[in-house]
């Protein structure tokens, strides 16, 4: 099992349903999908809520995966687009609650930093929106190319860079990285 | 040849990039039973989709067969008020029992090939 690529254990799970297959898909994956989630999210325990339903949306749609680019490109698109799924909802939510007149603690748009120990990551990521945020973490965290980046947020290629090209010149002018000290 | 070019280009990183990737590197986070959470959620729900339909229709036939044997007994006395001559030129019309029952079968054969088609 260990040593079938994802395309095969794919193959696998669409033909017999195969979720010993499915669970060497989620073992393999599941760190650079929580790590994901975790920098998109800045919320451990919501990321890795998210990061289950991402998994179980990848199991009821992996017949779509058609095999073209890599599985984790394919799979960082449903974390992505669970992740956006649950920001409709708890907005949703926010709006009903007050229309019946229970106010809720508006969420900030920007990057809410839940952890006590602030790291430059953290400062890093809270200058930027959710979409440079997201892309950034792809292209820079999990290494994704822009047509990969391109096909897990449905924009075209060229606005890919663009973003990217945004997100670097707020990050150069609101955070000095060139002066950068690690640790 | 253009591909590979601009797939090389975007290969080619300034010390910018790659002190980006060095910022954004995470460290692996262990299982710790997660993948063994997500497979039996899994499960669970593949069985419930199993159980669903017979659960369905075993339901629908207890709330409905009281009102159906109501219905044909209904029917049953109702077929004493037709002429002997209309039910015997009905019945010729309709289809013999055997091919109803072949019929009834093919369509149950078609339904569980489908359903195996769809697995």
């Amino acid at each position: 099992m260990t040593s079938a690529a994802d395309h095969e254990l794919v193959a696998r799970i669409v033909s017999t349903q195969d979720t010993v297959a499915f669970g060497e898909l989620v073992r393999r994956h599941q760190s650079q999908v929580r790590n994901f989630l975790r920098k998109l999210a800045g919320d451990i325990s919501l990321a890795d809520d998210l990061s289950q339903d991402c998994f179980m949306h990848a199991w009821d749609k992996i017949h779509t995966y058609s095999g073209r680019g890599s599985f984790i490109g394919w799979l960082l698109k449903v974390a992505y687009t669970t992740f956006l799924q649950s920001k409709r909802k708890s907005k949703r939510y926010a709006e009903i609650l007050e229309e019946v007149g229970h106010t809720m603690e508006t969420e900030s748009r920007h990057y809410a930093i839940q952890s006590e120990e602030v790291t430059d990551l953290d400062k890093l990521l809270a200058v930027l929106d959710e979409e440079e945020r997201a892309i950034m973490i792809m292209s820079y965290a999990c290494g994704l190319s822009h047509r990969e980046i391109s096909e897990a947020t449905a924009m075209p290629v060229g606005s890919v860079k663009s973003v990217i090209f945004r997100g670097k010149q707020k990050i150069r002018t609101s955070f000095d990285i060139k002066n950068h000290q690690h640790g | 040849m253009t591909s590979r070019i601009i797939n090389m280009a975007e290969r080619i990183k300034d010390a910018e990039d790659r002190l980006l990737e060095s910022m954004f590197e995470s460290t692996p986070i262990a299982d710790g039973g997660f993948s063994a959470l997500v497979v039996r959620r899994v499960r669970r729900r593949l069985w419930l989709r199993r159980l669903a339909l017979p659960i369905a229709a075993a339901l629908g036939g207890a709330i409905a067969i009281k009102p159906l044997a109501y219905l044909l007994t209904i029917v049953a006395s109702l077929s004493a008020l037709v002429p002997r001559e209309l039910i015997d030129s009905t019945i010729s019309a309709i289809p013999q029992l055997p091919i109803i029952v072949l019929g009834g079968m093919v369509l149950v054969a078609c339904l569980l090939g489908l359903q195996s088609l769809e697995e």
